[in-house]
């Protein structure tokens, strides 16, 4: 016990004397939290520049436009004379799409006939190609339902039957849990799990480099340690994962005894995988320059903003041993999803076995490294001479 | 310049950093985005109708390549804790007596709820059953037709006065696996460049060294510093090279522009990225500070870029923020001239704003380290 408790103090101090370990697991994270989502605060994209090419300029055309103009997707920005200029627009990046309504347009509506209206999406940015076509199909449809039911009535149907002819069946789409498909309000809460994982990385992987080797039986200097990040983390991760979520406004669903449940293992998990990452890497240098460049790695191993159905299968298997993978999973599922410890079962399961897995390698590390002081010293210099 | 590359092969944590970390990381996210185009998101059916057009509807979503039919559930409560869970991204629901007010002109409702937590994952499942149920119903609506006696040609367009020619311009197989590529590896290189250089300098420079050996020999602060940087610089315009050879050879990356102009863009981010990792050590002559400046400005650097929330659409306080990073104007670069086929004249920008940065960043290196002689003089 006794050796469980100087295990932990130990940590604490080489936390906290650490300034720059201090400033990874304080200064960098308040950093991050301010940097990482302000390209998302707009939240959603609205009247999204859209080129007008209209070869009928009718009143039948120009009803289309004002339809399409008051859709809150797009807003018609510059009219073009042909293709090319329109194309032009969209390579500036001053316009994401082109409305293009030929010439006849009236007419073969008029005669009864199909009469097509094209339109081109800027498809190198998914969220703009969404959206233009969004703004565009709807109205669209709209009123070709209601051309399709004028003609039903001009032969003679009533309004009710004409109506339900083209149009069946009423097909709604209910989008659950980001209703409004808010983009801060899909990134953050995953990118916070992971800049808290990389913080506690990066900042424990130094104390590793940096400390002195224990006396005690490795399985208590492990146990401490673990023990001085659940006292430390204690008040970060609810500060980072439920307060600043607040503060920003995103909406929160979950429970804090939940969150805390899976935080609980994500955090010892995070440590004990510092540790391994230390004694392979073994120089402060190096765990920087090599954490720095995993993290957008490990964002999109965790199977968040890359659907985890095409991550191909033996890649997905090297990603359940990153703490982030089920984490940023289960976190999301509970503060943002509602959902409660019982539907997540196999993602505290999965936690744990790596808690289990990870610590038992760290206790062998710590076993290997407990080497006799003089042989030590020697392993000193030659780690220094090698960076 | 040439002890530096003997000092890189002597070296092998340096050049596991420079090189192993780069390629393994590229290698990493390639594989990742290999399998292109996400398919077969699960979603479960609530049939409450149980009929031949709610099977005939459920057999049509399972066809849709976006979703596959994974489970079939009997409530709306069941559905929703599958898609909690994760065992599902959406869910259709048919309610009950559907066929019978289909036909009666009633016009019941059917709805699709998705995961939109999941956005990329959700928009699919919303994609797919927004086609799969708009076929079912165009069939329906042709067949009534067809049953008051119209020609089948004549339904077809009838049901469809006017039809959406959609047009994916730039990128007609609707593919982000480019697009995602494109921006991630300059990103990563972006990362391991600034961190890669400052971590070589720190080597020479760094506490406990003696920088005037190197100094010395080199004849001066600034050409000893200018073979520091450059053989990097070498090194990782061989693997963006590399990388490029292998996504738009072996990937099949369509490449429609200038090469030229790519490869200006190439060196001048290479190099501005190196020069943001020279700064920051210079300026703080501690690799663990100068890691944790290099960690802020080149960490969180991919959301700047625009790739997934576009830039036009920030606030302009991160416009800025972007625009000061190199990454971003050599992801634009790149995009435009290997998707886009942007004119060149237009694509000379983002060039220009690279040669700007790399300037500006030299130019705050060289005053400091006129600094660090002035000291270095005194102090001798």
């Amino acid at each position: 016990m006794r050796a469980v408790w100087h295990a932990m103090r130990d940590e604490l101090l080489a936390v906290f004397a650490d300034s720059q370990v201090r400033s990874i697991l304080l200064v960098s994270l308040a950093i991050y939290a301010v940097i990482y989502p302000l390209p998302y605060r707009a939240e959603l994209l609205r009247d999204v520049p859209v080129v007008l090419i209209d070869q009928d300029r009718t009143t039948t055309s120009a009803d289309l436009v004002r339809r399409v103009d008051a859709s809150e997707a797009v807003a018609i920005s510059t009219v073009a004379r042909d293709m090319a200029q329109a194309i032009r627009l969209v390579q500036e990046r001053s316009a994401y799409g082109v409305l293009l309504i030929p010439e006849g347009f009236e007419r073969n509506l008029l005669r009864g006939r199909q009469s097509p209206v094209a339109v081109y999406a800027d498809a190198s940015y998914f969220l703009m190609y969404q959206r233009v076509m969004q703004g565009a199909a709807v109205p669209i449809r709209q009123m070709g339902a209601e051309v399709e039911a004028g003609r039903l009535m001009a032969t003679g149907a009533g309004p009710e039957v004409a109506r339900a002819q083209v149009s069946p069946a009423n097909q709604v789409e209910v989008a659950l849990f980001n209703p409004a498909a808010g983009y801060a309000t899909y990134v953050l809460p995953a990118a916070f799990v992971l800049i808290l994982q990389q913080t506690i990385l990066m900042g424990l992987a130094l104390t590793a480099t940096r400390r002195r080797r224990g006396t005690d039986h490795p399985v208590w200097l492990v146990l401490g340690r673990m023990v001085a990040w659940v006292a430390i983390y204690a008040v970060l991760l609810p500060i980072y994962l439920i307060v600043l979520p607040a503060l920003y406004g995103l909406p929160n669903l979950g429970h804090v005894v939940d969150v805390l449940a899976i935080g609980l293992p994500f955090v010892l998990a995070a440590g004990l995988l510092a540790q391994c990452v230390a004694s392979v890497l073994r120089s402060a240098a190096v765990v920087q320059v090599v954490l720095l460049a995993v993290g957008l790695p490990f964002f999109f191993l965790s199977g968040f903003a890359w659907p985890v159905e095409a991550i191909p299968p033996l890649i997905n298997i090297l990603a359940q041993f990153v703490p982030s993978t089920p984490a940023i999973d289960g976190l999301v599922r509970v503060t943002q999803m509602g959902a409660r410890l019982p539907d997540l079962a196999s993602t505290l399961w999965h936690l744990w076995a790596l808690t289990g897995t990870l610590g038992l390698a760290a206790i062998l590390i710590e076993a290997l490294q407990a080497k006799p002081e003089s042989v030590l010293i020697h392993q000193q210099q030659i780690d220094e001479m090698g960076t | 310049m040439l002890r530096e590359f003997s000092l890189l092969l002597h070296r092998p944590v340096l050049l596991g950093l420079v090189v192993l970390l780069p390629v393994l990381m590229i290698a990493l996210l390639t594989s990742i985005f290999r399998a292109g185009i996400p398919t077969g998101m699960a979603v479960a059916v609530v049939d409450l109708d149980r009929s031949d057009l709610s099977r005939s509807l459920t057999r049509m979503l399972d066809a849709a390549p976006e979703v596959r039919v994974t489970h079939q559930v009997l409530s709306l409560s069941e559905a929703r804790a599958l898609i909690v869970s994760g065992a599902v991204r959406g869910a259709v629901w048919l309610p009950a007596h559907l066929e019978r007010d289909i036909t009666r002109g009633e016009r019941p409702e059917i709805v699709t709820f998705y995961d939109n937590q999941h956005m990329s994952a959700g928009s699919l499942v919303a994609r797919g059953a927004r086609g799969a149920i708009d076929t079912a119903l165009a069939g329906l609506r042709v067949s009534i037709r067809e049953g008051q006696g119209e020609a089948p040609m004549q339904a077809q367009v009838a049901v469809q006065p006017i039809p959406l020619q959609a047009h994916a311009l730039f990128n007609p197989a609707f593919d982000y696996v480019h697009f995602l590529l494109a921006a991630l590896v300059p990103t990563i290189l972006q990362i391991i460049a600034a961190a890669g250089t400052a971590y070589a300098i720190s080597l020479d420079f760094g506490p406990g060294r003696n920088p005037y050996d190197l100094v010395r020999r080199a004849g001066g602060l600034l050409p000893a510093m200018v073979g520091k940087i450059l053989p990097y610089t070498v090194v990782f315009l061989l693997i963006l090279g590399l990388s490029d050879v292998a996504l738009y050879g072996w990937l099949d990356v369509p490449l429609r522009g200038s090469l030229p102009l790519m490869a200006a863009g190439a060196v001048l981010f290479v190099l501005a990225s190196q020069l943001i990792g020279a700064l920051a050590f210079v300026l703080t002559r501690n690799m663990g500070t100068a890691a944790s400046i290099i960690a802020v400005i080149t960490a969180p650097a991919f959301g700047f870029m625009g790739l997934g929330f576009p830039r036009e659409a920030m606030a302009p306080f991160a416009q800025v923020w972007g625009a000061l990073i190199p990454g971003t104007w050599y992801v634009q670069l790149r995009i435009d001239q290997s998707l886009r086929a942007t004119p060149v004249e237009i694509s000379v920008w983002p060039v220009l704003w690279l040669a700007l940065i790399a300037l500006g960043l030299a130019a705050l290196v060289l005053a400091q380290l006129a600094r660090l002689r002035r000291n270095l003089e005194t102090a001798a």
